[in-house]
């Protein structure tokens, strides 16, 4: 225990950097996959098409291998961001294709009937987007979005992979100099659990407030 | 899925403006496409010095061991998870409180826990218990200790599902509590839940990228980066061509996964009475 005390601060810093991540990650990732949502679902098809091959690509290349080929490979062309930056953008690549097909699931949860309903009161096709269908698809939106926030919590770790120093890669420092390897790991393991409780909350509580009878 | 669910079917007028956008996005994206070609042609992407180590069948043999390795961890440790989940899902299911609890916290603790942090604790811990294993035994434990909690819950959920008078027929007709489970639920379970089960393999094989880190075992990133360090100037080609190895697997591994899903949605229409309709798809991230 008096160990895990002596390197509060050490797990405070990786948290902090864990954090940052994160929310540069739920950010990015709500930007870049709504749009991709939004060409997935426009009547384009070269738009469609582009969006399709995006998310093809990004959600089935790992991200160790996008993260390795951004930091490591993209140099080669003259490329450079700082670790962090290039960690982050890894990061929202990578998570967008998720938030991307969670917000169309939510946008076809809505009832053609709705809009027929729409139509007939005479709204036109933008505000029926603005007042019937946006409204609902991000209310029924928020949990399932939860989930992937919650599996982005535990890819922010692979940011250790190129060495930013955020919670996994400072526990595998601790955990190499220090004598009893097990208790930094089992730290780590709390940090991440309160972490993971917290955006559950989070979103859960988000959740409560979007509610409505449906 | 109908993607036109939002519109209204297009008239003449509105056609004829989808087809002026589709032509000027598709210029647009030509042209943008016509620009990174060529800034990378300039940099000698494409140039004979940087794919001349490629005309060597060593350096794909490299290439083809290592994304064998990746299946290798990645089909050892779902095997090896599915008995932990199936172990973990008696457990969730049980009439037994303290089993029940037990069982929960592990899959809450380990399903929670990113996987790069049980793959250092593996590699790290394991050594000073007097178990000298190899990379891969550590990349499989990871995993199985990650996956093993996801399947369990997945398993649990499918035994959920199944109406109560499965295990309530199975139990009056003299089969044991354990004999209920294995011989009526478990089956029924596993094979409602094919299609995120499969979702789960994705996640694993995905995972066997961060053995990278481990340095000792030749997965295909591994693989790729040794190349980079004795040709400098390939380094970028054989990440592209490791990229596209994983890429490959992961889109036949989905295939599968939608296959089962849709035969699984024909079998339930088939038979409306039976499982529930609220099982949870996992997300594969």
């Amino acid at each position: 225990m008096e160990l895990l005390f002596n390197h509060a601060g050490d797990f405070g810093q990786g948290v902090l950097v864990t954090l940052g991540l994160v929310v540069y990650g739920v950010l990015g990732s709500i930007v870049l996959g709504t749009v991709l949502a939004a060409l997935k679902t426009s009547p384009i098809r070269v738009a469609r098409a582009m969006s399709s091959t995006y998310i093809l690509i990004f959600r089935n290349v790992p991200l160790p291998v996008q993260m390795v080929l951004f930091v490591f490979g993209l140099p080669q062309l003259d490329i450079q961001f700082s670790l962090y930056a290039s960690a982050a953008i890894a990061l929202v690549l990578y998570t967008a294709p998720f938030v991307a097909e969670t917000i169309r699931s939510g946008l076809n949860t809505v009832d053609r009937g709705e809009l027929e309903a729409g139509r007939a009161l005479g709204f036109a096709p933008m505000m029926s987007l603005r007042l019937l269908v946006l409204p609902q698809a991000m209310a029924t939106v928020v949990r399932p979005l939860g989930n992937v926030y919650i599996t982005m919590v535990k890819n922010t770790s692979v940011a250790a992979l190129v060495g930013v120093a955020e919670l996994t890669f400072l526990t595998d420092k601790l955990a190499v100099d220090e004598a009893s390897p097990f208790l930094i790991f089992a730290g780590a393991a709390i940090c991440y659990l309160v972490l993971g409780l917290a955006v559950g909350r989070l979103v859960a509580a988000l959740d409560r407030k979007v509610a409505f009878s449906r | 899925m109908n993607n036109h669910s939002l519109f209204d079917p297009a008239g003449p007028r509105t056609r004829r403006r989808h087809i002026i956008f589709e032509i000027v996005t598709g210029a647009a994206l030509a042209a943008l496409a016509v620009l990174v070609l060529a800034t990378l042609a300039k940099k000698g992407v494409f140039g004979a010095a940087a794919w001349a180590p490629f005309a060597q069948p060593g350096l794909w043999k490299l290439l083809g061991q290592g994304l064998l390795n990746n299946i290798a961890a990645a089909a050892v440790g779902m095997v090896l998870s599915l008995a932990v989940g199936c172990l973990l899902a008696f457990g969730l299911v049980s009439t037994r409180t303290f089993l029940r609890r037990l069982s929960r916290v592990y899959t809450d603790v380990f399903s929670s826990i990113p996987l790069l942090l049980l793959l250092y604790f593996t590699s790290l811990v394991l050594p000073n218990y007097g178990l000298k294993l190899g990379d891969f035994w550590f990349l499989v434990i990871a995993l199985t200790l990650y996956s093993g909690a996801v399947i369990g819950d997945l398993i649990r959920s499918g035994i959920a599902a199944l109406p109560p008078g499965q295990s309530e027929a199975a139990l009056a007709l003299g089969f044991s509590q354990v004999g209920t489970m294995v011989r009526v639920l478990l089956p029924q379970a596993l094979r409602s839940m094919s299609p995120a089960l499969v979702s789960q393999l994705i996640i694993l094989f995905k995972g066997t990228a961060l053995a990278y880190v481990l340095g000792g075992y030749m997965e295909l990133l591994r693989s790729a980066t040794v190349i980079g360090q004795y040709f400098t100037q390939s380094l970028l080609q054989a990440q592209f061509v490791a990229a596209i190895g994983f890429l490959i697997v992961n889109i036949l591994l989905g295939a599968l996964a939608d296959m089962l899903e849709r035969r699984q949605r024909r079998l339930e229409t088939q038979a409306p009475s039976t499982t529930g309709s609220d099982i949870p798809v996992l997300q594969a991230a």
